[in-house]
């Protein structure tokens, strides 16, 4: 196991472009975790006012709330994951490395492992990275203190784990499938951004589409993954929100990971590499 | 001997292409095997085969050396067509990588590439590498966990003359401390020079299996000529065991059946009163069995 981990680790450790990616996602959260405030600050310089209430008191960063407001808000940014997936498995294919893994002595299952741990690795940094940054925004601007407020709602960040996972590992099926890194991510990009929203939104308004089918939305591969860590921020005009992750959603998600992650194995078994 | 490698009924169909039909072979521990054939004769995708890398469509195969199929491949060094490394990475970290796959060799890095000229460079990016400086990582990659079984698909792709002549060298060294070779390659010359068994094959199926030293032998010619060439075509076509007569500029080339050779004919020719001003034996290249396997099993 560890074998294999030194495998992954030993062909992305002196590859400039896994670097670039990964500090771009870091760079790119930090700075929209750490922004709340100065959003807040511009929307009230732009005469904003939220039924009445003044942007900059919104308790954005108050402890338990901003677990919920960062896993959130960094759900777009595993995007920028997922291109390192797409990139480390699609250059395995076109560099013809896989081939020579295998014919080397590394066993398909091996080789979907090191690609898992690859996975895992980021999904646990970036679920570390950002439990840390609500804490820091937290230990800055939360109003509320005390560890008892400070250590609950903790289970948004198994969530956010679970999905970045689950979002990879479809990242990782598409690569094995399509083979072509710049395709991957069109596709992934466009399914995930708008052609799973855009049917989502018909299925739900569109007065034509009749409403039966409906009950299918929550299993959809993005959807569900959304459905995790619900919008917070509605509850800031005092509207309902769900506050806590569902314990369906976390099955549906995970049947995902399931499936993909097999559907890679099968695929590999069958497949000449 | 023991058997290292059994092939039994292989079969690769793409589509309609037969790339390879029902083949079976054995190989033996030690022995240094040369698989011949035309282009897309089914080499590679045999070679693929043994390698896991291509799924066969009928057909077993099995390696002897180890239990399951990636532990053996640990054990054989194989180089199949074009060299596949990380490009962006140096020579020395490409083959860390091999040799924590094969969990084996990582202290043999710089030796092996001392091995195959590559020293110098073991620290440049691979993508920084001329085609032939790629095939000779790949040399070095298949040598570098010491394996006692090597696959060599056209080693000797792009190198240089003196590359080719180290890998020669370097085959027929590895073959003498008693490992397996298989080897495929287009070369007849470097086969015949190192190779102690061979295999033709032909649009996916085998059309010859045999001891390259029998087949030499077997074929052996000998050359005469003397002032009167007509005169000793004519005494030699009453010699009893005369397989085959030709006329090849200025000298006759003469293929005796088993059992008789060069010493029995001078006897008889010197009995004629033959002088001959040229006698000498002629071991047939394997190129020559090589062309005639296949002319026959177009038949
Ligand atoms: N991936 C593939 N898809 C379809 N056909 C293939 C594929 N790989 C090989 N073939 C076909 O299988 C046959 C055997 O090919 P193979 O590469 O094994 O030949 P070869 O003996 O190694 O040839 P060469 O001497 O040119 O290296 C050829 O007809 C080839 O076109
Ligand atoms: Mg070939």
């Amino acid at each position: 196991m560890i074998r294999i981990f030194e495998i992954e680790w030993l062909k992305l450790k002196n590859y400039r472009v896994f670097w670039v990616l990964f500090a771009l996602y870091f760079l790119g959260l930090t700075i929209v975790c750490s922004s709340g405030m100065f959003l807040m600050e511009f929307l009230k310089s732009k005469g904003a006012d939220l039924n009445g209430v003044d942007p900059t008191i919104l308790p954005l960063y108050d402890f338990p709330d901003v677990w919920q407001n960062v896993t959130y808000v960094a759900t777009f940014f595993k995007l920028f994951l997922a291109f390192i997936v797409i990139i480390s498995v699609t250059n395995e294919i076109s560099y013809r490395t896989l081939r020579q893994n295998v014919i080397d002595g590394l066993s398909k299952k091996e080789f979907l492992i090191s690609k898992l741990a690859l996975i895992v690795s980021l999904s646990s940094l970036a679920t570390i990275f950002l439990f840390l940054q609500g804490l820091i925004m937290g230990l800055i601007y939360s109003k509320v203190g005390g560890l008892k407020y400070i250590f609950s709602s903790l289970e948004f960040f198994p969530a956010y784990f679970l999905e970045v996972c689950t979002f990879l590992s479809l990242a990782f099926l598409l690569s094995i499938l399509i083979k072509k890194s710049g395709f991957v991510i069109v596709l992934l990009f466009m399914y995930t951004l708008i052609f799973e929203p855009f049917v989502v939104v018909n299925m739900e308004h569109n007065p034509h589409i009749p409403n039966t089918m409906d009950w299918i939305i929550p299993y959809l591969p993005i959807k569900s993954l959304n459905n995790l860590i619900r919008v917070p921020f509605p509850k800031y005009v005092l509207m309902r929100i769900q506050d806590y992750v569902a314990l369906v959603d976390i099955l549906i998600v995970a049947a995902w990971l399931f499936i993909y992650n097999y559907l890679v194995l099968v695929i590999m078994q069958k497949r000449n590499v | 001997m023991n058997s290292i490698l059994k092939i039994n009924n292989l079969t690769k169909h793409y589509g309609k292409i037969k790339a390879v039909e029902n083949l079976s072979l054995e190989v033996q521990e030690g022995n240094v095997y040369g698989i011949l054939g035309p282009n897309g004769s089914g080499k590679t995708t045999t070679l693929g085969m043994i390698l896991d890398v291509v799924k066969p469509t009928s057909g077993e195969y099995s390696w002897l050396n180890a239990g399951s199929k990636s532990q053996s491949r640990k054990k054989i060094g194989a180089i199949l067509e074009t060299p596949a490394f990380y490009p962006y990475l140096s020579a020395v970290r490409n083959l860390k990588i091999v040799a924590k796959i094969k969990e084996n060799g990582a202290e043999n890095i710089e030796p092996v590439l001392k091995q195959v000229g590559l020293f110098d460079r073991k620290d440049d990016a691979f993508k920084t590498y001329s085609l032939g400086m790629k095939q000779r990582l790949s040399i070095a990659a298949a040598l570098l966990a010491d394996p006692p079984v090597l696959i060599l698909d056209e080693p000797t792709n792009g190198l240089d003359p003196q590359g080719i002549a180290e890998i020669r060298e370097l085959i027929k060294n590895i073959a003498s401390q008693g490992k397996t070779i298989l080897f495929a390659s287009h070369i007849l010359d470097e086969v015949q020079k190192v190779c102690t068994h061979f295999t033709v094959l032909k649009s996916g199926k085998k059309v010859y299996d045999g001891n390259v030293e029998e087949v030499m032998n077997q074929n052996k010619k000998i050359e005469v000529a003397s002032e009167n060439l007509e005169e000793l075509k004519s005494i030699v076509s009453g010699f009893g065991d005369l397989e085959s007569l030709e006329n090849e500029s200025g000298k006759l080339i003469i293929k005796l059946m088993n059992g008789s050779d060069s010493i029995d004919l001078h006897k008889y020719l010197i009995d004629k009163g033959i002088v001959l001003s040229h006698l000498s034996e002629r071991k047939s290249s394997l190129e020559q069995k090589f062309l005639n396997i296949l002319k026959e099993s177009d038949d």
